[in-house]
This record gives C-alpha cells, sequence and structure tokens, in this order.
C-alpha cells in the first residue's frame, strides 16, 4: 500500500525533473505521467482508508471468512532463486544449463521427492526443447558452454 | 450480400492445408491449456508469440483464434473433473458441473458442455461476422476525442466489475499505465521513466510482462501455498453422451446463454464472469428443477458454458472493429495484430479484408473441430490432468522464462520478467485483478497518443475532448460504470440493516 503511494511520487518527481526537450508541443509529454502519478497517490489514500475500515486483502477465489495460511516463503524463496539462476546463467552457461536448474529447482520448490528422476528428465526435455526450437523454429538461444557440441 | 461472398472467400483461404493444420494445432494447445489449470490463453497466446516471425499473418492469427476458442472448450473440462476452473470465465461451470461429476453424471455434464460451447460459438461468430463489418463502417467517423472517451470507458468498466473491489482494479489499471508510460515518447523523444537505463529506452515489452504476471506470478503463489490446495480428479466413467432428458433440458439454457453472451462480449463489460454468472441465476430462475440446483443441475452448466463462449466471440467485436480489446486474451491478440503491423480498428476490413474473412471462417471451422476433438477424446485430456504438478510448474516457467529471453535475445526483458512475477505474485495474494493491468499497459500508450491528437487539433482547448455527442454518452457510461457498483453496494447495506432491524 505504502508502495503503492511511493510509486506515484517517483513517477511524479522523474517526470518533474527530467528537462523537456526545445521542440514546441500543444501538449507536454509530461500531462500523462502526472495523470498517472495522481491517479496512483489518489488511490493508494483510498484503499488505505478501507484498510482502516476493516477491508481485508483476500486471493481471487479465496472463501470468505476461512483464515489465510501463512505463506510458505521457503518454497517461494526456492522459486525464485530458481528465476535468478536463469537470469544469471541464460548467457553465461547457456540456455541447457541455465534452463535445466531452474526446471530442477521448481520441482524441488514443489516438494518432488525424486530429485535424480526430476533432474535426468528436465535436462532432457530442456535438451528436446532447445533443439526443436534453435533447429525447426529459427529461434536464437544461447548455447553457451555446449557451442559448436549441440 | 457482399459479406457472404467475403466469407465464402473466406472459407476457401482458411481450408488451405497449411492454414486448417495451424488451426488444428491451435485448438489442441489451446484446449491443453484451458484442461491445465495454472494456463490460460493469453498465456498460451504470448509464448507463442515469437513464431510470429516466421509464420504468416493469417496462419498465426488462425492459430491464436483456435487457441481462444479452445480454452474454453478445455476449462470446462477442468472445472468439471477437478473443480478448479482453469479459467475465469468457467467457474460458474464448476458450481454444478463438479457436483454432477461427483454423482457419477461427468459424461453428461461434459458433453452439454462442449455441445453447448459449440452451438453457442456458431452462433456467437455468425453474429460477429455479420455485425462486425457494421460496426467498423460506423467507427470510421470515430475521432480522436471520441477514442479517448471510449477507451476511458473500456478501461472504467473492465476496473469496476472485475474482481471484488473497485479501488483494487483501478490500482490494477494504473500500475499498467505507469509500465507502459516507460521509454522514449513518440513525439517527442523524451525519454520517461527509464532512470537512465538504457535498455529501458525501447520501453517495457508487453509479452515479458504478459507471460510472467500470469506464469512466473503463478508459480511463486502456488509455491507459497502449495499445502492447502489438493488435487482431486473425478474418474469419469462411460461416454461423454447425454440421454434425451438431457437434450430436454439443455437446449433452451444453450441458446438463453448465448444470447446473453455475445452482447456482454460485444460491450466492454469486463470479461466473462458478469455473463456466465447471469446465465446461471436466470437458468436457475426458469428451471422447473430448481431443488437440483446446488446439486448437479445439468441447466448450470449447460447455460453458462454457451454464454462464456458466446462472451468470447462478443469480444472479438470490439477487438476486430474498433481495435479495443476487452479481455487479457483479447488484449494479447491486439499485440500479435500489432506484430505484424496491423492495427485492428475501423478501417481493418477495408485494408486487411481477405485476412479478418479468413480469420473469421477458421473460427468456424476451429469450433466443429473442437467439438470432435473434445466429446470422444474427452479421455485424453482428462489423462493430461495426472501430470506430476512439480513438473507441470517446472515446465511452464522455464518455458514462460525462454519466451522473455527469446523475443529480443535481450537479458532486460528477462530482468523485467522477474520483477513483474514478483508483482504478479503480490497481486494474486492480495486479491488484485491482472486484467486492467494489462490494458493499461497495452492501451495506455495509445490512449496518450489519441489524447494529444485531439488536443492537437484542438490546439490545447481540453473541451474538445467532449464536444461531440458520442463522447457525451460515452461520458454518461462512464459515470454509470463507476458508480454502480458503488450504488448497488449502498443498497445492499440498508436492505441488510432494516432487515436485521
Amino acid at each position: 500500500m505504502g508502495s503503492l503511494f511511493l510509486l506515484g511520487l517517483i513517477i511524479f518527481c522523474e517526470t518533474y525533473t527530467t528537462e523537456l526537450p526545445a521542440i514546441n508541443l500543444t501538449i507536454s509529454p509530461r500531462v500523462f505521467p502526472y495523470a498517472v502519478a495522481g491517479l496512483l497517490m489518489g488511490l493508494s489514500a483510498l484503499l488505505f482508508i478501507n484498510i482502516l475500515r476493516g477491508d481485508t486483502a483476500l486471493p481471487e477465489g479465496h472463501p470468505e471468512g476461512t483464515p489465510i495460511e501463512k505463506s510458505d516463503f521457503k518454497s517461494f524463496g526456492t522459486v525464485l532463486a530458481s528465476f535468478l539462476a536463469f537470469l544469471l546463467l541464460i548467457e553465461r552457461a547457456g540456455f541447457i544449463i541455465a534452463a535445466s536448474i531452474t526446471f530442477f529447482g521448481i520441482t524441488v520448490a514443489f516438494d518432488n521427492k525424486k530429485h535424480g528422476r526430476a533432474a535426468i528428465f528436465g535436462t532432457l526435455f530442456i535438451t528436446v526443447i532447445y533443439l526443436a526450437f534453435t533447429r525447426f523454429l529459427n529461434v536464437q538461444l544461447p548455447a553457451g558452454i555446449f557451442k559448436g557440441v549441440l | 450480400m457482399n459479406n457472404v461472398q467475403s466469407l465464402i472467400d473466406g472459407f476457401a483461404s482458411a481450408l488451405t492445408l497449411t492454414n486448417l493444420g495451424f488451426g488444428l494445432l491451435g485448438t489442441f494447445l489451446g484446449t491443453l491449456v484451458g484442461v491445465l489449470p495454472g494456463i490460460g490463453p493469453a498465456l498460451a497466446i504470448a509464448l507463442l508469440l515469437p513464431i510470429t516471425y516466421t509464420v504468416s499473418p493469417a496462419s498465426a492469427l488462425i492459430m491464436f483464434a483456435a487457441i481462444y476458442y479452445g480454452a474454453m472448450y478445455g476449462g470446462s473440462t477442468t472445472s468439471i473433473l477437478l473443480n478448479t476452473p482453469g479459467e475465469s470465465g468457467s467457474v460458474i461451470t464448476a458450481l454444478e458441473g463438479n457436483k454432477m461429476a461427483r454423482r457419477g453424471r461427468a459424461g453428461a455434464a461434459l458433453a452439454t458442455a462442449a455441445i453447448g460451447s459449440f452451438i453457442a460459438g456458431t452462433i456467437a461468430t455468425a453474429i460477429l461476422a455479420f455485425t462486425a463489418p457494421t460496426i467498423a463502417d460506423l467507427a470510421i467517423q470515430v475521432g480522436s476525442a471520441d477514442y479517448v472517451a471510449l477507451m476511458l470507458v473500456a478501461f472504467t468498466t473492465v476496473s469496476s466489475l472485475l474482481g471484488a473491489s473497485q479501488i483494487r482494479g483501478f490500482i490494477a489499471l494504473s500500475i499498467g499505465l505507469a509500465l507502459g508510460l516507460v521509454g522514449a515518447d513518440l513525439q517527442s523523444g523524451l525519454s520517461r521513466l527509464t532512470f537512465g537505463s538504457d535498455a529501458a529506452l525501447e520501453g517495457i515489452e508487453t509479452v515479458p510482462v504478459i507471460v510472467s504476471i500470469f506464469a512466473l506470478g503463478e508459480a511463486l503463489y502456488i509455491a507459497s501455498r502449495y499445502k492447502d490446495l489438493g488435487w482431486n480428479v473425478i474418474s469419469m466413467k462411460g461416454k461423454a453422451l447425454m440421454s434425451r432428458e438431457d437434450w430436454k433440458r439443455s437446449w433452451k439454457p444453450w441458446i438463453r446463454g448465448t444470447f446473453l453472451g455475445f452482447p456482454l462480449g460485444v460491450v466492454p463489460a469486463g470479461g466473462s464472469e458478469v455473463p456466465t454468472f447471469l446465465s446461471y441465476s436466470i437458468e436457475k430462475k426458469l428451471s422447473k428443477h430448481k431443488e437440483e440446483f446446488g446439486e448437479g443441475a445439468i441447466e448450470g452448466v449447460a447455460g453458462p458454458e454457451a454464454a462464456n463462449n458466446a462472451n468470447a466471440a462478443g469480444a472479438l467485436v470490439p477487438l476486430l472493429a474498433l481495435g479495443l480489446p476487452t479481455s487479457a486474451t483479447a488484449a494479447v491478440i491486439l499485440v500479435a495484430f500489432q506484430t505484424y503491423q496491423i492495427q485492428p480498428g475501423p478501417t481493418l476490413f477495408l485494408t486487411n479484408g481477405a485476412l479478418i474473412w479468413t480469420l473469421i471462417a477458421s473460427l468456424f471451422i476451429g469450433n466443429a473441430l473442437l467439438l470432435i476433438l473434445n466429446l470422444p477424446l474427452v479421455r485424453v485430456w482428462v489423462q493430461l490432468l495426472k501430470i506430476p504438478r512439480p513438473y507441470l510448474f517446472a515446465g511452464i516457467v522455464t518455458f514462460a522464462l525462454m519466451g522473455a529471453y527469446a523475443l529480443n535475445t535481450s537479458i532486460f526483458d528477462v530482468q523485467v520478467a522477474i520483477a513483474i512475477g514478483i508483482l504478479g505474485f503480490l497481486f494474486r495474494r492480495f486479491g488484485m485483478p491482472i486484467t486492467p493491468l494489462i490494458l493499461g499497459l497495452i492501451l495506455g500508450p495509445n490512449l496518450e497518443l489519441q489524447f494529444r491528437r485531439a488536443l492537437q487539433i484542438s490546439a490545447g482547448d481540453y473541451s474538445t475532448l467532449w464536444a461531440s455527442p458520442l463522447s457525451k454518452i460515452l461520458y454518461l457510461v462512464l459515470i454509470i460504470a463507476l458508480f454502480t457498483p458503488i450504488i448497488v453496494r449502498i443498497v445492499r447495506k440498508v436492505r441488510k440493516d432494516a432487515v436485521a432491524r
């Protein structure tokens, strides 16, 4: 909630501080960002009032009245770490390694017990995908350390 | 009769081997993503957008449209057998459909859903074929100021009517608008909200945002509360067939659902929740078997399913005739058009007539294929629900990340995707609807463009925005859409208090 207000404020400031180009325009490129910033700040204030009046944020489809279980941050963290692994590895180690690690990480986060099977299956699956996309669909994916081998 | 001739030509080109093949692939993929919970049609199409670089526009659009329709069919299967709606339009189907399945009537429930979807889809597509060109003709006279009003109405209705809270809808919209602002301003070249990053100058790509807000956000959400979500597939006995009695009870809800769903798809009424829910309550009122509602009444499946499919076809009218998407999936299809440098809107039928008629013809064909694909093969789809969930999500996530990267082979897009994924998680956790965000992101730049164009013509005079009669009407609609939920809430509260006393 507070972060929404902050976002509005950031947009406002960033818009305010950027220098206008020296072209004569009827409508400044600032008008629209100002409107969005104003909207965000106004809405966050409204949401704040609603929360004070007892509005609780429930996930959609969550039955009313039942308590929300505490989030499982261990699984959450594992999933997030898998995303980041992909980000860091894709251009350094190549698609196959990066995606296989991500695949494996997600299966771990989702409580899969058979780690060996998941790792083998994931790597095979990713390799097939890699070959299919680069060979047949002409989508470029980094080969990384397998350059020239596959 | 010009339209009939164009439609026949459309059939001729849709029935070529290549296009038919892509249509079949699309119906297959659409059913697949509809069946699997966690991936919807918007995500599936967004993931497949990179193929637009290698495939002809007709083939790609046929495939996307088939995915769009197919997901509606597949979604009902999951609703009925798993009680986990694959997409929002199937939420109502789960109410009665799952009860029917529990009572051993899964076959009849699946059949009435599929046949109802087919009938509704076919009728609605026929209406689409004859109304969209007319609306486009009328819309040619619509000026920039009117477009501004029209888009504001779409924003308001989608934000106010989706989800539980109006404020959350508007917040989602504003965040989408803010994301749409990032990058160099098209008219002045001024860089906005880039915070000095060169990669951000080109703006935030729509595809990584859509892919990650659905796929990555959902994966994070499910991971954070995996324990309290179990899977319980009801096994299906017998064939997907309906008895004479079932037919008798189903056909009227099918027709009513169709004529309820289509118009509500044309006007931006916030997706398929409203028509499916309305259809359900109407069928409940009219049914001779009221006592069965809540225990598995076939009317409660037939009506909403027909409404859902007719609604999907209806949503294509504003998309094609005005360039105005009213749902997340329609928004992604709009992006697909734009990657081919085709701008849907009033002139679409003139500039790309052949393509559009091919697309409409392919909708008829796709519908027929889907009926064939879904009735006898329903068992095959049910098997898919047995894929272990860890593998399923791992596959979705790697596909999503790959899609984000492959579009421009850019690390920046992956960074955006992960950031948006976390945002998607927060949205999911705190009950924020996603569709307004996507509409804001895609239509925001367009809104700004029309807004400035209108003001340039009027030399900065803001009264031009509400000068025309059409825009006056539209602003009236906007005010109604904005205040109706508030008034409804107040009336309900007053009534409740009266009862309490």
